[in-house]
Formats: structure tokens, C-alpha cells, sequence
């Protein structure tokens, strides 16, 4: 590796993250409409059983998969939790057929806007109409050539959102089963965010059960918040709460302020004994409260 | 009852070990399966919390296509964690997950990819991410994630993966090239700053509390219990009434009074119309503050 070329590819690399986002902006407004179509249809295409994939560890510790796109291939795809979207280079997404090959291409990175991938397939799963951004990425076409031969694309949160991901790096596998999720589309969704007012958005936290608790303050080290009331006979005084306690976690979720702890109440089941994790004085409780059905 | 659960494993894996005789397990709660709440943010992002050396809780990005572990500078900041002159990681004590997996005695590099810069420049998440686990945390455990689930699965492997290689002399303030690529790399297909200004983070408000417990029965909805101290105790709601309206919606169960006050602020006004012994009364409750 030369310094030079490392050094240019960093650049480069950077100057990409920022036309990622530039590019999904443009790409944005000509997609809404196809876009919405993309997330009803998805997940229930798919074929409800569980697919092993094996994966190939690059020295950059990136995961890389071979899938055939269209019945083509096999390409080499990068899979990324940390990608919100689906990318595949021009020579991929031309010779899969994602993309017209007569398309445009922009001077910017080749870059050739949204196509559609009809199927995925890896191992025995297949994942029907997969949205793409196609563009070559000169981050990606660098890690191919310095690590490992040519990668292809890759596979982000619109792939992963339709299935139960399991990833294991010690068996270097992947399984995938399919769920059926409503996939929030990014592309309609950040650039109305952009454009729209600066208003914070609020979410009303509803608990599932009633408890009888009042919390008060955050703690100042941020491991949990002060209870501030416990109404007598409630679910909570009759499991050991009281007032003055310090409330650390309610079933495995941290509890630093009563926002917190309205966000752990809220996947719970009246009726369902739950631990609850205090601190009284120097000590460590752990209590057991049943939320009753109630507002 | 992770212990219990590990408990219950410790002789398979001690069988295992003396059988086979490989090394002993790199942690002691190999096999222990977490469930690590997370949370998806508005760019679709995958976060979990964690708290560093018991401090925090901080928002960090599980990212499989970065190579190791990153606190932003201002997280580290926040907490006193250094770089040791002339090194390159920090050194971590203990780090936390929520859901109870804890790793200690790991490195991390304190630095800002240029990803998370943006992101939050924007505030386009909704939330603050402080930092992200990559490769050298996420690859201690095989990693459940249902996008239907509230939490993912992390079960701990037999597994310790390295950092990264980073060339000798390598000092804290500037990377080297090789790294600096490998990070810009890291974060593949990801946003990063746009100055058009910042979206303010999600707020987050409780809902108005009664303190009613109810009870549905043959197709009406019951007071089984008024809490004492309670907003519904002050507006002389009684034990036995059956609710009728709530917030101006007719109820028959408790969904449908979860429902009718879904909107609900602490300090509204929540008119309820009730029938007791034959006769309706309507009465107005005060939302407070609880549940």
C-alpha cells in the first residue's frame, strides 16, 4: 500500500460519506412514489423459512457475502448493519439488469439513481424486489482491491429490516428469517425532515399497566431516578417500592429518568410479574411488581 | 436468570473442556444469552445504550461494517477517559450494555468518524449517538436481531477478537493514514455533514395518569379499584362504577380507555361520564403525573 494512494483514498472515502447523503436528497424526490410501493409489497414475498449463509471475513473485518442478483452472478456484497441502504456499482447493477445500462450516469461517482433488484438470493433464501442506489463507491472499490478482490455493493437496512438477522463471527454465518415488518423508507422520509419546520416532535409514552408510581428527578451519576410517590395499595407499594428509593431498571431495561422508565412499562403485560431493580440506602434490591390492568 | 441459565451450562462446558482440552473460555459467561433493548433512529440506525467505566448511559451504533470500537471525543470527554500518551486505544475498565452483557478490560479509539459528526450535526437520528461498536465488540456474540422485537439477542462466544492492526509509533492526535482509511471505510454507505441546520432531538412526554385500575366484564368496563392520592380519587371516582364514556369516547374495554386517552398530558382535563347505581354522573378528572 502507498501512503499517497491511502491518503487520497481517505479523501476520497470522506468526500463520498458526504455525496451518500447529497446523492439519496436528489435521488429523494424522483423515488417517492415508487418508493412507497416498495414497502408493502416486501416482506411477504418471501419465501418463511430460515436460510444459513455463510460469510467471508475480510482483513477490514467487513462481512462478504456471495449472492446472485436476477439470477446472475454470484456478486460479492458487503453486508452492513450500519448502512441504512442498499448500494450495487454500475458493472453489478448493469449486468444483473438492476438498471437499465442505457441510464444516465452522472459525472459524480457514475452515479445512476434508484433501480430495483427483482431477486436476491443467498443460500435458499431469495428477497424479492430489494430497492438499490447505484453508484460506484470509491470506498468500497478500494477495499475490494486492497483487501480481498472486487466487491459489488452493499447490503444495509433495507435488506436486514425484512428478516430475524442472526450473526455469528465465529461460525462466520449468517441466518436470515423472514418477518413481516413495515420497512420505514429513509429516502421519503429524512429529506421532508430536512426541509421541514424545527420543531421538536413529541412522542406520549402510554404504559401497558398500572403501577402507582410518581418518579421525581434524574440521579446525579445517571444510574437511576428517585421514586418520588407510591400510592397505597397499589401494584407497586405491594411490591416493595417505596418513595425515596432510587429506581435503577425495570426488566433488564435502565431506568435514569422517569421518561425511562414510562419507555421499559411500555412492552409490558398487566398481570405479568416483572423485576425491578432498586437502590435503598447502600443496598441492592431486587423487587417483583405486577402491573394491574388500568390507566 | 441468566445466572441460573449459565449455571446450567457450566458443567456442558466443562465436560466439553476436559474432553476435547481446548483453551479455557475467553469469559467467564460464554454461552449467557442478553436481551439488549435498542432502538431504531430516523435514519435507520441501530442503537443500544451502554455505560463506560459506570459512566453514562451513552447511545452507540451497532455497526458491522466498522472495525473496531469509537467514543466520540465528547462522550470521552464527559466521562475522563484518555488516550495514554503516545498510544493509540484507550483503555476501557468496564463496559456495559443494557440488558446486562458487560465486557471489561478492552480498548477503544477515541474519535469522531466523520459519519457520526454529521448525523448529529443534523440531528437527524432524533437522538445523540455517542460512539460505535464495531467488529471487536459485536464479534464477542452471536448477534439475534428481529426488527419485529424490542431487543436483540447477544449471546456471548468463545471468541476475542483483535483490534485492528495499527503500525508501530502510531501517536493518539494523529492517526495513521492506513487507519484513517480504514475508518473512513468503516462507515461505507452512511450520511455525514450537511449544514442545514439541526433537527431537535425527539421528545419524549408521559402520558396523564387516573389511577384507575379496570376490569372489563360481559361488555362494560369497571372501576375494580381507585387508587388512593390519585387524580381519579380527587374527582370522586368510586370503586364499582362502570365507565361509560372516557375523554368523550364510549369504552368496553381497556383498550378502548387506553385508546380514548392515548393523547393524554399531564394536566388535561379528562372528562369521564359514569353510571353508579342506576344513575350517570359525569365528572372531569385532572391528568397528573405517574402511572
Amino acid at each position: 500500500m502507498k501512503p499517497m494512494n491511502i491518503r487520497k483514498l481517505f479523501l476520497l472515502a470522506v468526500l463520498v460519506g458526504f455525496n451518500v447523503g447529497l446523492a439519496m436528497m436528489v435521488l429523494s424526490a424522483s423515488q417517492q412514489r415508487r418508493a412507497a410501493a416498495n414497502t408493502t409489497t416486501a416482506a411477504r414475498q418471501d419465501v418463511p423459512k430460515t436460510a444459513v449463509v455463510p460469510f467471508e471475513l475480510l482483513p477490514s473485518n467487513h462481512m462478504v457475502v456471495r449472492a446472485k442478483l436476477n439470477g446472475k452472478g454470484p456478486y460479492r456484497l458487503v453486508f452492513d448493519l450500519g448502512a441504512p441502504i442498499t448500494l450495487l456499482s454500475n458493472s453489478a447493477a448493469e449486468s444483473s439488469g438492476a438498471i437499465d445500462a442505457k441510464a444516465p450516469k452522472s459525472i459524480l461517482f457514475s452515479m445512476r439513481g434508484e433501480g430495483k433488484v427483482k431477486a436476491l438470493e443467498v443460500g435458499d433464501l431469495s428477497a424479492k424486489d430489494l430497492p438499490v442506489v447505484v453508484f460506484d463507491h470509491p470506498a468500497l472499490k478500494a477495499l475490494g482491491s486492497f483487501f480481498s478482490g472486487p466487491l459489488d455493493g452493499i447490503i444495509g437496512f433495507t435488506f436486514f429490516a425484512r428478516y430475524k438477522t442472526t450473526i455469528d463471527y465465529k461460525a462466520k454465518e449468517m441466518t436470515f428469517t423472514p418477518v413481516d415488518f413495515e420497512i420505514r423508507d429513509l429516502m421519503k422520509d429524512l429529506p421532508k425532515q430536512l426541509s421541514g419546520p424545527r420543531t421538536a416532535r413529541e412522542r406520549i409514552l402510554a404504559p401497558t399497566g398500572l403501577w402507582g408510581l410518581r418518579l421525581g428527578e434524574p440521579l446525579e451519576d445517571g444510574s437511576g431516578v428517585r421514586v418520588a410517590a407510591v400510592l397505597a395499595g397499589s401494584p407497586a407499594a405491594e411490591g416493595g417500592l417505596e418513595a425515596g428509593d432510587a429506581l435503577l431498571g425495570i426488566d433488564g431495561r435502565w431506568t435514569t429518568s422517569a421518561a425511562d422508565a414510562l419507555d421499559a412499562s411500555r412492552t409490558l403485560e398487566a398481570g405479568k410479574p416483572v423485576e425491578v431493580e432498586i437502590r435503598r440506602g447502600n443496598e441492592t434490591l431486587r423487587l417483583s411488581v405486577t402491573p394491574r390492568d388500568g390507566v | 436468570m441468566s445466572s441460573r441459565r449459565k449455571s446450567a451450562l457450566l458443567p456442558a462446558l466443562a465436560l466439553v473442556v476436559t474432553s476435547l482440552a481446548p483453551a479455557d473460555p475467553v469469559a467467564p459467561d460464554v454461552g449467557t444469552a442478553y436481551r439488549i433493548p435498542y432502538r431504531v433512529t430516523d435514519t435507520n440506525h441501530f442503537l443500544v445504550r451502554v455505560r463506560i467505566n459506570g459512566k453514562g448511559p451513552f447511545n452507540f451504533l451497532v455497526d458491522t461494517g466498522a472495525p473496531a470500537l469509537y467514543i466520540g471525543t465528547e462522550a470521552a470527554k464527559k466521562i475522563g477517559l484518555e488516550t495514554p500518551e503516545g498510544e493509540f486505544w484507550a483503555p476501557i475498565d468496564t463496559f456495559e450494555f443494557e440488558g446486562g452483557a458487560k465486557l471489561a478490560s478492552i480498548r477503544g479509539r477515541i474519535e469522531d468518524p466523520f459519519q457520526l459528526v454529521g448525523m448529529n450535526a443534523l440531528g437527524l437520528p432524533g437522538a445523540t449517538i455517542d460512539g460505535i461498536l464495531g467488529y471487536t465488540i459485536l464479534a464477542r456474540y452471536k448477534i439475534e436481531l428481529d426488527p419485529t422485537r424490542d431487543r436483540m439477542v447477544w449471546t456471548r462466544l468463545d471468541l476475542e477478537p483483535k483490534e485492528p492492526w495499527v503500525p508501530r509509533g502510531a501517536v493518539a492526535k494523529k492517526a495513521p493514514t492506513e487507519m484513517q482509511a480504514l475508518t473512513a471505510m468503516g462507515g461505507l454507505a452512511k450520511f455525514a455533514a450537511m449544514f442545514v441546520g439541526k433537527q431537535p432531538e425527539e421528545e419524549r412526554i408521559a402520558q396523564g395518569f387516573l389511577g384507575l385500575e379496570l376490569e372489563a366484564r360481559g361488555g362494560s368496563l369497571y372501576v375494580v379499584k381507585v387508587l388512593e392520592g390519585s387524580p381519579a380519587h380527587a374527582a370522586k371516582v368510586e370503586t364499582g362504577d362502570r365507565i361509560v364514556k372516557l375523554a368523550g369516547k364510549k369504552v368496553f374495554t381497556s383498550r378502548d380507555a387506553h385508546e380514548s386517552i392515548a393523547k393524554t398530558k399531564r394536566g388535561d382535563s379528562v372528562s369521564v361520564n359514569l353510571s353508579r347505581g342506576g344513575m350517570s354522573i359525569d365528572l372531569n378528572i385532572i391528568a397528573g403525573e405517574g402511572f
